[in-house]
């Protein structure tokens, strides 16, 4: 039966279908509309914070760092006291430290033996601007002095807008380290001279020495230490606050004080070192490897 | 008879919003304990143009002795409960608006600090970023959504 309210017939038939397309016109107006609406209302202001990101990071890649870095004092030579002190702490101090203040010890990992000259090699990777770096390479030299000597190490700071700006300390670039039990390489990537977006390079490391890098350290942090493919080191093993605001001299002098805050750290790390160093020597030299702070070392290590 | 109408359905848009809070909360939470704890690694990243630590412990993470890391997860805390899609939820939108509106201007200072101030990019910061940006999105397209339903119904 027809509606009452629709026309009948042939004609009636016309206007039924004319009223079906103008309500789909309608419909279809309404959709474009609502369209319209989100893409103003939702897509503009989306774009609007888009751009001004877009601006800031243009601006940034064109431009020098707007806060100028407070100016590093330059690399030089260590100063020999300061070296000859490093070298010569006294058994006893290791001793009274023990672990101290040691926050992370070396991770043992397996690997081929990493030799050289016969002799089992730790890579140190680090870079001058690091503060961090600049933490850790106190103790690795305080253990790595147990086991040999150093030549020429450098003395600088880390950069000085970073955080815990300008912390003293010694460089491996251009160093050298002599010893019967191991061999010592030590690569500082970058200055802590500002240079565009990073820092002045410095030493670049050779090709295999990029590849264990790559393989034990696909983060890229720095420092990073290799000892002969049998532990490593992945960041500061130590709180570096305990250094800021010294002088290379003041940071020696402490290390001669077992209860101050800096041997604590430094001498602590430095006999967890050891006791790493001696797993690669067969515990020599023996005076050393067995000595109770470098025991006291080892249960960290294995722990 | 149970008639669902535009209006009390809820709109995809209320799903997005709620789901991008979750993520900025989870994102903010992990900031959160990485700056209360010693977890974090004290290591420098390459050249440094990429490094975390170095924002998240610059003189710029914290504001009026607030961490900006604790900041952003209360601010997904009350973003996440003002997105709960839920039909009272609909009275909050201009609350929301405004939130999602406070969260983008916070990120676009951040970004300034981040590139112009410390030198340095924090990912997990820029994922938290990201977070706001879309959350901002999805807020205003639920708004749109909210609006639509009222005048069609």
């Amino acid at each position: 039966m027809p509606n009452k309210a629709e026309p009948v017939g042939k004609g009636g038939k016309n206007v039924t279908h004319a009223r079906e397309r103008a309500r789909l016109l309608k419909a279809q107006r309404e959709r474009r509309e609502a369209r319209r609406r989100l893409l103003i209302r939702v897509g503009i202001p989306l774009l609007v914070v888009v751009l001004v990101i877009a601006v800031m990071v243009a601006v940034r890649a064109t431009q020098q760092p707007a806060a100028a870095p407070a100016p590093a004092p330059a690399s030089g030579s260590a100063d020999a006291a300061v070296t000859q002190a490093l070298a010569a702490i006294p058994a006893d101090t290791f001793n009274a430290v023990g672990t101290g203040t040691v926050k992370a010890a070396p991770t043992a990992i397996t690997g081929p033996a990493l030799t050289a000259d016969d002799k089992p090699r730790v890579l140190y990777v680090g870079a001058e601007y690091c503060p961090y770096c600049a933490a850790e390479r106190w103790p690795m030299v305080v253990a790595l002095s147990r086991f040999g000597s150093f030549s020429d190490l450098g003395q600088t700071t880390s950069a000085g807008a970073d955080v815990y700006p300008s912390t003293a300390t010694l460089s491996f670039h251009g160093a050298g380290y002599t010893s019967d039990l191991l061999s010592f390489t030590g690569v500082e990537t970058t200055t802590n001279v500002p240079s565009g977006n990073g820092y002045t390079p410095l030493d670049t490391l050779s090709v295999t020495d990029q590849a264990l890098d790559s393989q034990y350290n696909s983060a890229g942090s720095i420092p990073f230490v290799d000892f002969g493919n049998r532990y490593l080191i992945s960041g500061a093993s130590y709180d570096p606050a305990v250094l800021q605001g010294l002088t290379h001299e003041q940071i020696a002098t402490a290390l001669a004080d077992p209860s101050s805050p800096v041997a604590q750290a430094v001498i602590g790390t430095a006999n967890v070192i050891t006791a790493a160093l001696c797993k690669l020597t067969d515990n020599h030299p023996a005076d050393v490897c067995s000595s109770a702070g470098v025991v006291a070392g080892a249960a960290k290590l294995a722990a | 008879m149970n008639v669902e109408t535009s209006r009390t359905r809820t709109p995809p848009a209320a799903w997005a919003s709620f789901g991008l809070a979750i993520v900025g909360l989870l994102l903010a939470a992990y900031l959160t304990y990485e700056h209360f704890t010693d977890s974090a690694t004290l290591a420098c990243i390459g050249n440094g143009a990429i490094d975390c630590l170095k924002v998240t412990t610059s003189q710029w993470s914290e504001i009026a002795g607030v961490p900006v890391a604790v900041a952003g997860l209360a601010y997904f805390v009350a973003m996440t409960f003002l997105c709960v899609p839920l039909r009272s939820g609909r009275d909050l939108g201009l609350a929301r608006l405004i939130g999602a509106l406070a969260g983008t201007f916070m990120v676009l200072w951040l970004i300034y600090v981040e590139l112009f101030l410390v030198g340095a990019i924090c990912l997990w910061c820029t994922g938290v970023h990201l977070v706001t940006l879309l959350l901002l999105g999805a807020v205003l397209w639920w708004r749109e959504a909210d609006r639509s339903a009222y005048y069609s119904d």
